[in-house]
């Protein structure tokens, strides 16, 4: 009995070791080879996509992929499969498995702030001129939105599909009737102009304090506008007066200006959208064109616009960066698995959605502006005027591996400083305090970075 | 009691070897024991050992591979550098650790991990008594008034915390409500309060299992220990304390056990309802330990903290398990 038992248990484990290793062992089956005029002959093989489920249009995204799929397979004769995320999270677990497994999808969509972090796992193609030519040039994309692809020109993994630069939105009626002519360009002139428009329980801005994404934007924002992009090569700048200022200015709109209301110490962003939606802001800040369907569904459709959000740092004149910050360089990136058998059928992929007609489809249909350096002039809608300027104007957030814990020390600056706002009073020496932990948080990351 | 549980037992027994004497008569190779008396059906020899293997199989691949690859990497220098690659990453020794007892908050989170747990617990544990013994008897209405209290135990955590977040936020529900009588509470999802906003939440949403526990003990009760107590004259309370609640005492024993573990344990109460970064004061280990590894990509680190909180929790748990006997705990009522 015992001996049977020991020898049964020997074999269910083989079994199922043989099962597990089974499951790794089904993927990479020869790569789509590029004949000599080009074309990637694709016959018989499937290109597995990642990419986060649109939640807003879940309708339009599924018969979107199904028409691309169509496209694909009239071009290469292969099959394209999608799989989606919901969440960040999701996608980050996906993509940590697949990197530890060395298997998975061929080509994720990434959001750029996170392309850092993807690189610094060297789990993904880096690409050649070759590559490049490959997905159609590196010219047919917008320049500034190659900003976030590698830490320099050489080393590049995301290749551009589309962005999402940040704006904000006015009220035009609300703007009129407090006598301004014109929407703010500095961060000074914003608060005053806010002031103007705060009256009962109408405000002047709209943000959310409680985003899980807002705050820290804007403290990079005004941050990079003084002149400090708070990564200086293997140091992080967080504990620079500019930072400090940029808080001070962001919490100050609720505890001194009280431009903001002050319900808002629990917002996120869409609780701002709904707020502006109801005509109760003047601005609703740090807002994208994924905000048109719901404004122009609203109380105050046909009476907002967008435009670039101030670019001069609180407290200055003119802004101090290396060209304008208007917006972090929000979007996403494709990168293809280095795992990927087949690559070159990646690449056939990637050229078909980033050409201009596609490109300009998918905007149509998502809102979401190309990256196609064409298709983004071609864009005549005065609604998106702001936004193709934005793009354009965009700055990427700093290339490390670090960066996602940086992004996590500002913004924790920010939760942690929730009850002072709450209570109408940021305490300066708390304030700092908090700064100092992030900033050593965020070198040790930095430390970390640079050694890996 | 003991001998209801025996019986319970034997008819498995014996149809397991019923099912295959050949297997019994080849290894055990005792000719005649099959005929013999049922007392012996469960000797050492026979007892149906090979039964463990499904779950032992499952055991090893769920929870003990994963457990010696967690201790494995909490020794090496596993971040998002050297993942890809991850079995020959830097083999650092015990700096994890130290990082994490010395380096990290994971001291305060076991802290409040604990602390939450025991108050939660502390406070669930006569509400679910209270509840067991008011729906004891019947009554009209007492089967939908016991559906009502099991709502909060069946609702997913994640629905619960989404629901609170929801009612709790700066001018929800909760803050209209209290304001109207002229209760001002401040922030209950961010800052000191949120320790609190957690245990409420939590013992909302886990009294009930307590009740559970609780009713299954009194249904346990003999008719007869009724009469008895009922004839001699006791009174409510007196029943209560000196007949009934021993009775409790092995049911309530698991339900503190597996209460506490499901605490300190639990994830998505406290992720869904202040999100990450956490308040400082609800930075409990799971949430520690995620963000470590999920949004720190420090795998390493967190494999070593959550090394260390298992020790931590398995220590109490340790002595906790040896005094209450829980081996003990389907025969309440017996140590008298």
């Amino acid at each position: 009995m015992r001996f049977k038992s020991t020898t049964g248990l020997a074999a269910i484990v083989t079994v199922a070791a043989l099962a597990l290793t089974g499951c790794g062992s089904s993927s990479g089956n020869g790569g789509g080879s590029a004949s000599s005029d080009g074309k990637v002959d694709g016959a018989g093989k499937t290109l597995s996509v990642l990419v986060n489920v649109s939640s807003q249009y879940p309708e339009q995204q599924k018969q979107w992929q199904s028409d691309i799929a169509a496209k694909f397979k009239t071009e290469t004769g292969a099959d394209v499969k999608f799989e989606t995320f919901a969440s960040a999270n999701d996608e980050l677990t996906r993509i940590q498995t697949s990197v530890v497994s060395g298997q998975g999808p061929d080509v994720y969509s990434l959001g750029t702030t996170f392309t850092p972090t993807a690189f610094s796992t060297k789990a993904f193609v880096t690409l050649t001129d070759d590559d490049w030519k490959k997905v159609g040039g590196k010219d047919r994309f917008n320049p500034a939105a190659l900003g976030i692809s590698g830490p320099d020109k050489d080393h590049q993994v995301g290749i551009p599909f589309v962005s999402r630069p940040f704006v904000m939105a006015y009220n035009k009626d609300l703007l009129a009737a407090a006598g301004i002519d014109k929407p703010a360009t500095t961060w000074d002139e914003l608060a005053a102009q806010a002031k103007k428009m705060t009256k009962g329980d109408t405000y002047g801005l709209a943000t959310g304090y409680k985003d899980s994404f807002d705050p820290w934007k804007f403290i990079w924002a005004m941050s990079v506008q003084a002149g400090n992009p708070l990564v200086d090569g293997s140091k992080l700048k967080m504990d620079d007066p500019a930072v400090k200022k940029a808080y001070e200015t962001y919490f100050g709109w609720l505890t001194n200006d009280k431009i903001v209301d002050p319900a808002s110490v629990g917002w996120s962003n869409s609780n701002a959208v709904a707020a502006f939606a109801s005509g109760k802001a003047g601005y609703l800040m740090m807002t994208t064109a994924t905000s048109i369907p719901t404004l122009d569904k609203s109380a105050i459709a046909g009476k907002y616009a967008y435009t670039l959000m101030p670019t001069v740092a609180p407290g200055e004149t003119q802004s101090k960066s290396d060209g304008d910050a208007a917006s972090i360089l929000s979007g996403d990136n494709l990168v293809v698995a280095d795992y990927s058998k087949q690559q070159d059928l990646a690449f056939a992929y990637i050229k078909l959605i980033t050409s201009k007609d596609e490109q300009l489809n998918y905007q149509k249909t998502f809102g979401d502006l190309p990256a196609n350096a064409e298709a983004l002039a071609s864009l005549t809608d005065p609604k998106l005027k702001p936004m193709a300027d934005a793009a354009a104007k965009s700055k990427a957030t700093p290339f490390t591996g670090a960066w996602g814990d940086i992004q996590l020390a500002l913004l924790n600056v920010t939760v942690q400083s929730v009850p002072d706002l709450a209570a109408g009073k940021v305490d300066e020496s708390a304030l700092d305090q908090r700064i100092k932990d992030a900033q050593n948080k965020g070198q040790a990351s930095l430390d970390r970075a640079s050694k890996g | 009691m003991s001998t209801d549980a025996s019986h319970e037992v034997r008819p498995v027994a014996d149809s397991a070897t019923g099912r295959a004497p050949g297997t019994i008569h080849e290894a055990g190779g005792q000719p005649g024991h099959k005929g013999g008396p049922r007392r012996k059906g469960l000797s050492e020899r026979n007892r149906p050992l090979w039964m463990l293997i499904p779950g032992g199989v499952l055991m090893v691949i769920i929870i003990v591979l994963p457990l010696l690859l967690g201790i494995y990497m909490s020794v090496l220098n596993l971040d998002q550098y050297t993942l890809r690659k991850w079995v020959s990453a830097p083999f650092i020794g015990v700096e994890n650790f130290v990082e994490a007892v010395t380096g990290s908050p994971l001291l305060h989170a076991v802290w409040l991990s604990v602390s939450y747990s025991l108050l939660a617990m502390v406070v669930t544990l006569p509400l679910g008594i209270a509840a067991a013994v008011a729906t004891q008897n019947a009554f009209k209405g007492r089967a939908v008034i016991r559906s009502i209290f099991l709502i909060p135990y069946v609702l997913p955590s994640f629905v619960v915390a989404t629901v609170w977040r929801t009612m709790l936020r700066p001018g929800g529900i909760v803050d209209g409500a209290l304001g109207s009588v002229g209760i001002h509470t401040g922030l209950w999802l961010n800052g000191p309060q949120t320790f609190w906003t957690l245990v409420l939440v939590q013992i909302w949403a886990s009294w009930p299992f307590i009740y559970l526990l609780a009713l299954s003990g009194l249904q346990s009760v003999d008719h007869e220990v009724h009469e008895a107590s009922a004839l001699d004259g006791a009174l409510w309370w007196n029943k209560l304390r000196y007949v009934v609640f021993p009775y409790l005492k092995g049911p309530l024993a698991l339900a503190f056990l597996i209460g506490m573990l499901h605490h300190i344990n639990n994830f998505t109460l406290p992720f869904v309802l202040f999100g990450v970064p956490a308040p400082a004061d609800v930075e409990v280990l799971p949430i520690l330990t995620y963000v470590t590894s999920f949004q720190s990509f420090r795998f390493g680190l967190s494999a070593a903290m959550a090394f260390v909180s298992l020790v931590l929790v398995a220590i109490p748990l340790f002595v906790y398990l040896r005094a209450v006997k829980l081996d003990d705990a389907e025969t309440p009522g017996a140590k008298k």
